[in-house]
């Protein structure tokens, strides 16, 4: 038994010695299919900066007036400050965000339609603009002679910006998830202003609990361009008298094209999300399944 | 018993060192599982099934506990495309694979953990989340 035992912590001791050596050492990702590309977020740091160099990134040529491509990492950064000081109304609606805790305090449950993440009851009601821009599963814009797609990885989505002259609705009539957008250049700045937004979604999470809320009342202004054929800078501006004193002004987010991912689908399926919550999160959280 | 007290202690050392050089992601809930770095928790088991489904991808392993009782753990990792970046796919692990997991228990004391690292019997290291979960800085 002692021999049995000595054995088994000998092995143990190797083993975590060997996990120390080779912990310092980069994991391969998981190769896409040969032939096509990996998704944004299937890549690591060296995949990325192998495929910079092959697409030869730096210096390439470019023409600023063309968004076309998959761009990653979306402008997660660019909600993660405080919104400008709430209305009465903004207040009483954020108030209405903030979610159940569990009985260490932790966050259970924001009152989120969108439900996205672990700590949510999950619906996968969509998740909006601009909150789509908040996360990290890239995009890829489709410039087309009259409009201009772009199409999200992340809930396997689209918004079209309209370019062709048409103004936006004094009165939309319907809200809309993603809201009614316009699109123009001014010199190689690509403008798009929305209006038109269902007021369920959120325009970020805030942290550490609760969204930012907004009204049906919001317009939104987008400044794109692209800096260089590698990156692309936006400034979004949220207009929304009714819940913010003032607009706010987003930081600029910076966003690398990523020449060697192709979107995949990445859905929010209702049922895969209520079994990971029943089977997995619930029970971690709450301690009852 | 006594005989073993200095390896068992020598064990705890390097398994503190490893412990140490091993980070936490703060953009999704963790609530329930203790993040506290001496609390990671080691187990061998047997892979019983692989969910790899989004939010996140999980993993459900046979354990024997203290009595010799089998016991069915399920470990939380993350999303599909943040799996396949750390070299996982649904197909690295199968059904019956003996494996030795690293995890963040619960607070509550489920059967369940938020894995940091899978080794193969033969040391060979199949996933190191340790990075990612931010435990190299703490």
């Amino acid at each position: 038994m002692r021999t049995r035992t000595l054995v088994l912590i000998a092995t143990f001791a190797a083993t975590m010695s060997s996990a120390m050596v080779a912990s310092a050492q980069a994991v391969a990702s998981v190769p896409p299919p040969e032939g096509w590309k990996a998704c944004p977020r299937c890549q690591n740091e060296a995949d990325r900066k192998k495929a910079n160099a092959d697409d030869k990134v730096e210096g390439h040529r470019f023409n600023p007036r063309d968004l076309s491509g998959v761009w990653g990492n979306q402008g997660i950064a660019a909600f993660r400050t405080s919104p400008p000081p709430f209305t009465a109304l903004g207040k009483k609606r954020f108030d209405e965000t903030i979610g159940e805790k569990n009985a260490a305090g932790e966050v259970l449950h924001s009152k989120d339609t969108s439900g996205e993440g672990t700590a949510s009851p999950i619906n996968c009601d969509p998740k909006g603009w601009p909150r789509l821009h908040t996360y990290n599963y890239g995009f890829e814009f489709v410039m087309l002679p009259d409009r201009v797609l772009q199409f999200f990885e992340l809930t396997h989505t689209w918004r079209t910006i309209w370019t062709d002259g048409r103004k936006l609705p004094a009165h939309p009539p319907e809200p809309r998830w993603l809201g009614w957008n316009v699109g123009r250049w001014d010199g190689d700045t690509f403008i798009v202003e929305s209006t038109g937004f269902d007021d369920r979604s959120w325009l970020e999470d805030a942290r550490p609990d609760g969204g930012w809320p907004h009204s049906e009342e919001m317009r939104v202004v987008e400044r794109w361009r692209r800096v260089n054929y590698g990156t692309l800078e936006v400034q979004i501006t949220v207009i929304d008298p009714q819940t913010y004193t003032e607009p706010w002004v987003t930081p600029k987010a910076t966003i690398p094209l990523m020449p060697g991912a192709e979107l995949w689908e990445d859905y929010c399926v209702p049922s895969d999300y209520n079994a990971f919550n029943r089977d997995v999160f619930l029970p971690a959280a709450t301690g009852q399944k | 018993m006594g005989v073993l007290r200095p390896v068992a202690i020598a064990v705890a050392v390097v398994t503190v060192a490893f412990l140490a050089a091993a980070p936490a992601s703060a953009h999704h809930s963790r609530a329930g599982y203790d993040t506290a770095k001496d609390k990671l928790t080691t187990l061998n088991g047997v892979v019983a099934e692989v969910i790899w489904r989004n939010p996140h991808v999980y993993v459900t392993w046979d354990s024997k506990d203290d009595k010799g009782a089998v016991v069915r753990w399920t470990g939380e990792l993350s999303s599909p495309p943040t799996m396949l970046s750390e070299g996982l796919s649904k197909d690295t692990f199968k059904p019956g694979d003996p494996l030795t997991i690293t995890f963040m228990p619960t607070r509550a004391g489920t059967p369940q953990g938020l894995v940091i690292k899978v080794v193969r019997p033969d040391g060979k290291i199949v996933l190191d989340l340790s990075e990612r979960r931010g435990l190299l800085e703490q």
